[in-house]
């Protein structure tokens, strides 16, 4: 048979009679992605995402289905293919309805696998689950404690009852297999990366850099590495002993650690500049940010308070009666630090009210319980000392418009000034980075990333506080792995990529009911939420003892079968997804009105999924081509088409469960109903 | 009383008897006894339903028009009265060009002998004393373009089929009228059954082929009943024996998709599949129905085809324009004074046809939308253009199968392609993703700008996605839905900028951008319009409430004296 010459992308190419533009692509190393070829069927021809051009007529044509015609001349990768292929993509994105990742993924700053972990942990494998746990979560001891747990913010489990207590299954898995488990690491490199700043987002860059097989070494100006975790965050919340088994595990991954080291003191920018490949910035926010008012020196700063009673092995002077300003979770361990230290009257003003705090709820509960007066609507006007006392003047405020942050703004009440007497007064307003010199800041104080996601110079990346300003641990830690993936792209010679995440969402829980979930599990358990042990509120008041047990793993595997397992049964292998990745495509790109959510799960094993459908006919022809059984039809027209079985009845007794139509789907449409 | 009269004839199509023609025979049939009656079809007078024509003893044919369904009216006409008769509007009478409608409304659907009496099969004969490529060779001579919409040269296509060596060759005739407001080939059914069967075993013996189908949609029920009883009449007096082959003539009723019309998927629902297009190639003519080599052609195209064979090719081919040639049928829909079919010379332009034939206000047209959903809108200023497959494309719009809607002065474009899109996005065959999901994403926003929460932005939306949906679709449903809004944002851009950004319809037809206001001046206070209003919109004291106002128009509807009408938005009163 004579071969038929034609041009692809400018390339002279030839095609056995019969051949696809499509698989003459393939043979030729040009990728044209495809949602609706499937080889042993005939032609769907119908997603339209393979199109390619004749650059004679300008005509576009499905490459899946269009043989080339001799000289023909194709164009199957410009910016104006591509843009077809984009537009393809959204349009299937835009009614598409599912969760591709749960929730509680999408909202962890560090994207863990919780749906993954948690059932690990729900099956009792906690070892597993702390290999999930660690691929993004290098501090688990630590994170288990201190997170705040956006997950559980945004777990379905809101829309009835409360959420399932995610971050104990870290806790749990940490505080068991932490001391034992070691990922298999790659040989290293030879690369050698200097880190500054021993607290969460360098341990992290650390870690990352050493999985990818490059080296570290932390330059660290405390005495013992940890940051905010040592220095920071009180022993009731993290006892430091579970901080040094934490740190611990960096030495067996042999991360290299300089203590009292402090740049611009005892160590130079330019030096590690010349003794690594490349230096990472991770001093976080050191410097407390100021009362602006007069008298403020006569405060202590609160990020000082909490660094000296960490530092004395959580001892200091009982402190008399306190007042600390400010709502945040630095604010909140100043107060119970002050209770512990024995303190009979803390006192907590802050000038809006308890919906504006920033602090955690839960940090606010637990210092109520511990004794902390909180005054709302109050605000410093200045600070004297009056013998051994100290004089706060107050203003009370009201609340006024929205600022930029979307609170209502306090606004003083003429005339309502009055005066406190305390002996110790904290200020505990906010902190800023002290930024190293030589580096630009912007105008909050932080470093300035002057390219890509972390580069602030030429071989210099930062992440964590410094870059962000106070945030959390696993906020730092998820910027230190993008930071690490910038750091190892350039080491490539690579620009550096955002790992592109397409994620297509069913809505915030609280525009869902609960006859909106889709519970894949017959088993979900209807029980409330497991509960944390505290220790005795006299032991919380007087001790630096951490104030929660961790939960026992009988009741992590209890807690686990509240976990409906949102996510997409298919978004490992979703072609959709890879695609929409690939070509630059988003669910938000076109807005629209969705496809309902139709989930079938009358089948014990099998489930269908009309919301996720894209109506490429896959599964209606390999059931009639290859299967020979016909048990699926494309119903309705236009935009409410979907596929579904005869009568809608569900898939028959004669259905094989053969699962070909599972395995062509290239979405999660239809799938097997247990998740691996 | 009776004297004068040789007999009546009462327009009993579909349109006729939607007009009332059902109660006008019967009220004729119990007056004029012994005066034969006659049942006939559609002369395309369709504002002038029910239509009577009185034959009289001398020859004369006097029409009557709107005839109602009483004894009075019956008894009326039987005296001719001189009231109530009908005359061919002037502007009709003078544009038009009858050739394949000519016996439509003339004769007896149903009776073989009355078709025959008008040189039916007489075309068929000389056919059959031809050698097939002759035949062939007669149809492209005359230059005949399918009817259905595409304008694909037929004897090109009968040639295809022609050379095609197999056991089995298929023909069939797409009767899957869809477009809104169409109704050409459902009157020609109707009307002259015999005409297309004749055409078709024309092809058939044209083209070899052994098998026939009929491909029509069930909501023609009186066409499919003519088109059975033409068939058995065609089986008795044994036309259908073409060439020693007995052919069978097989009707086949569609279940109302519109994309049925197009021909692989019109293919598939034939095979008992659903109705999807497929791509192109292999063509029907290499592999059709069940794989077998087939060709399908329109009604009115084979309507046609009689008429080439009585008269020749070339002088069939001396109507109409270079590239397009004969007659062709419109029907006209839409805001002018005589809606109907009409059958034009092609070539004709569009002011004529809209104008002159239609009867349409030429103050008070701004468009005509050519090609039902999949069309496009002309603008009055374009309205010299000459109406062929060739004109009509280079403006954005299509000839399509015949349909023709007027759109006046008080429609707003923004809405009517809305409407269309309405249409396509529901009619969708569900299998192209632009098709499927992009129309519908264009009919959304065309629903939000309409709705007044449009965006600038969103026009260039539209007009990249149309263009989009149009290059990424597989048949000429996808391909041809955005038609309606690519034309319209091309001539009437300034309507979609006043909607998007003075939140303005000057055609006071968007609801969400109109107030409804009450002239008080005109008003004479008899409160139907406060009775009629179904949210209590209207006060006492004859003030509309805009704030609680739906603008369902049932004031408007209802109110005697014109007083209380559509306004600009903020114009009228708000409590």
């Amino acid at each position: 048979m004579n071969k038929i010459e034609f041009t692809l992308d400018g390339k002279p190419v030839s095609a056995a009679p019969g051949q696809t533009i499509l698989e003459v692509a393939a043979a030729n190393g040009i990728f044209i992605p495809t949602l609706c070829r499937e080889q042993r069927i005939s032609k769907s021809t119908s997603c339209f995402v393979c199109v390619v051009r004749d650059r004679k007529t300008g005509r576009f044509l499905p490459s899946c289905s269009s043989c080339p015609a001799p000289g023909q001349d194709v164009d199957a990768s410009s910016e104006e293919v591509q843009d077809m292929r984009r537009t393809a993509l959204n349009l299937l994105l835009s009614e598409h309805t599912g969760d591709c990742e749960a929730p509680c993924t999408m909202a962890c700053p560090a994207h863990a696998s919780v749906e993954e972990y948690v059932r690990a942990g729900k099956n009792g494998d906690f070892l597993e689950s702390l290999k999930i746990i660690k691929e993004r979560i290098p501090l688990p001891m630590s994170i288990g404690r201190v997170c705040p747990r956006f997950c559980e913010k945004d777990c379905r489990r809101n829309v009835y009852g409360k959420p399932v207590a995610i971050n104990d299954f870290k806790r749990l898995a940490a505080d068991l297999y932490y001391d034992e488990y070691l990922e298999t690491l790659p040989p290293e490199t030879g690369r050698r990366v200097a880190i500054v700043g021993g607290g969460p987002a360098g341990l992290a860059t650390a870690y990352f850099l050493r999985r990818n097989g490059v080296a570290a070494t932390i330059f660290e100006a405390m005495p013992q590495a940890g940051g905010m975790l040592r220095y920071g965050i009180p022993a009731y919340r993290l006892p430091k002993a579970i901080l040094d088994r934490e740190l611990a595990h960096f030495d067996r991954l042999g991360v290299r650690f300089e203590y009292n080291r402090r740049l611009g003191e005892n160590l130079s920018l330019d030096e590690l500049k010349r003794d690594f490949d490349a230096v990472a910035i991770t001093v976080g926010c050191w410097q407390a940010s100021g009362m602006r008012c007069e008298g403020e020196e006569l405060a202590t700063q609160g990020i000082d308070f909490l660094r000296a009673v960490a530092l004395a092995g959580n001892k200091g002077a009982n402190p008399g009666k306190v007042v600390v300003i400010g709502g945040g979770n630095t604010a909140m361990d100043c107060v119970r630090t002050a209770v512990r230290l024995g303190s009979p009257d803390v006192n907590c003003f802050y000038r809006r009210t308890e919906a504006e705090m920033p602090a955690e709820k839960i940090e606010i509960h637990e210092a109520r319980e511990e004794g902390v007066q909180f005054h709302f609507l109050v605000a410093p006007v200045s600070l004297r000392r009056d013998g051994d006392h100290l004089v706060l003047s107050c203003r009370r405020m009201e609340l006024g418009e929205p600022d930029a942050s979307g609170r209502r703004k306090p606004v003083p009440v003429p005339g309502s000034d009055f005066e406190v007497v305390a002996d110790t007064v904290i200020a505990a307003i906010g902190q800023t980075t002290l930024a190293p010199a030589g580096l630009e800041t912007d105008r909050r104080g932080n470093l300035r990333i002057a390219a890509g996601a972390s580069r602030v110079a030429d071989g210099v990346y930062a992440a964590g506080d410094c870059v962000s300003g106070a945030a959390t641990v696993v906020e730092a830690v998820a910027a230190a792995r993008v930071m690490t993936l910038e750091i190892i792209s350039g080491f490539n010679g690579e620009e550096y990529r955002p790992e592109p995440q397409v994620n297509v969402s069913r809505g915030h829980w609280q525009s869902l009911k609960k006859e909106n979930l889709v519970f894949l599990r017959t088993d979900v358990s209807e029980a409330d939420r497991e509960k944390q042990e505290f220790i005795p509120l006299e032991e919380r008041r007087t001790t630096f003892h951490e104030v929660c047990h961790t939960m026992t793993p009988e009741q992590i595997r209890r807690e686990g079968t509240r976990c409906i397992e949102c996510s997409c049964t298919a978004k490992g292998d979703c072609k959709l997804r890879q695609h929409a990745e690939r070509c630059g495509a988003s669910p938000d790109a076109i807005p629209g009105e969705k496809l309902p959510v139709v989930y079938d799960t009358r089948h014990p094993v099998i489930i269908q999924d009309r919301g996720k459908c894209i109506k490429c006919g896959i599964c209606v022809k390999v059931c009639s081509e290859v299967v020979n059984l016909s048990l699926l039809s494309p119903k309705r027209r236009g935009f409410f088409t979907y596929v579904g079985t005869a009568f809608d009845r569900g898939f028959p007794e004669s259905c094989a469960e053969c699962g070909e139509c599972i395995n062509a789907c290239p979405v999660g449409a239809l799938d097997w109903r247990l998740k691996k | 009383m009776n004297v004068g009269i040789q007999k009546i004839r009462v327009g009993t199509a579909s349109c006729g008897i939607a007009a009332g023609a059902g109660a006008v025979l019967e009220s004729l049939r119990t007056v004029a006894r012994g005066i034969p009656m006659e049942e006939t079809g559609c002369i395309g007078h369709c504002y002038a339903e029910p239509l009577v024509e009185v034959i009289t003893t001398d020859g004369r044919s006097i029409f009557y028009s709107q005839v109602r369904g009483d004894e009075q009216s019956a008894e009326a006409i039987l005296n001719l009265s001189e009231v109530g008769r009908f005359e061919v509007p002037a502007g009709r009478k003078a544009k038009e060009l009858v050739k394949v409608m000519a016996l439509a409304g003339r004769i007896n659907p149903v009776s073989y002998e009355d078709y025959v009496a008008h040189d039916g099969y007489v075309a068929l004969r000389r056919a059959l004393s031809m050698r097939p490529e002759e035949v062939v060779a007669e149809v492209k001579l005359s230059g005949l373009r399918g009817r259905g919409g595409g304008g694909f040269p037929t004897g090109n296509k009968w040639g295809f089929l022609a050379a095609k060596q197999a056991d089995q060759k298929i023909l069939i005739c797409n009767a899957d009228e869809g477009d809104p407001g169409a109704f050409m080939d459902r009157s020609l059914m109707e009307s002259v059954p015999h005409q297309m069967l004749e055409g078709m075993l024309i092809a058939a013996h044209a083209t070899g082929a052994t098998r026939l189908f009929i491909y029509c949609r069930a909501e023609y029920p009186m066409a499919i009943r003519h088109l059975r009883i033409a068939i058995e009449q065609i089986y008795e007096h044994k036309l259908n024996v073409i060439d020693g082959r007995e052919l069978e003539i097989i009707i086949k009723e569609g279940a109302g998709a519109f994309v049925c019309g197009e021909e692989t998927a019109l293919i598939h629902s034939l095979e008992g599949k659903r109705g999807m297009p497929r791509f192109r190639p292999p063509f029907p003519t290499d592999s059709g129905w069940k794989g077998y080599p087939t060709m399908i052609n329109n009604v009115e195209t084979f309507g046609n085809i009689p008429l080439i064979l009585r008269e020749g090719g070339e002088k069939f081919a001396s109507v109409g324009t270079a590239g397009s040639k004969g007659t062709k049928l419109f029907a006209l829909a839409g805001d002018l004074k005589y809606p109907g079919l009409v059958e034009v010379p092609m070539g004709i332009t569009l002011a004529e046809i809209v104008f002159d034939i239609g009867g349409a206000d030429p103050n008070e047209v701004k468009a005509v939308q050519t090609g039902g959903p999949s069309g496009g809108c002309i603008p009055v200023e374009k309205f010299d253009t000459p109406v062929d497959y060739d004109s009509l494309r280079s403006l954005g719009a299509i000839m399509g199968s015949g349909g023709m809607i007027v759109i006046g002065r008080k429609r707003c474009m923004v809405e009517t392609a809305r409407y269309f899109l309405d249409f396509t996005h529901r009619e969708s065959c569900g299998k192209c993703t632009f098709c499927r999901v992009g129309t519908k994403r264009m009919f959304e926003t065309l629903c939000r700008i309409t709705e007044g929460k449009g965006q600038l932005s969103d026009l260039d939306f539209l007009e990249d996605l149309g263009k989009k949906v149009r290059a990424g679709s597989l048949c000429g449903l996808g391909q041809t839905a955005p038609n309606p809004v690519l034309a319209t944002l091309r001539y009437f851009r300034n309507e979609y900028l006043e909607h998007v950004e003075q939140h303005r319809c000057r055609a006071l037809s968007c609801s969400a951008l109109v107030d409804v206001k009450l002239d008080q001046s005109r008003c004479i206070k008899c409160k139907l319009c406060i009775k009629g209003c179904p949210v209590g919109a209207i006060s006492d004291d004859f003030v509309v409430d805009n704030s609680l106002c739906t603008r369902c128009n049932s004031c408007i509807e209802v109110c005697p004296k014109k007083a209380i009408g559509r306004v600009e938005k903020g114009e009228g009163s708000t409590r």
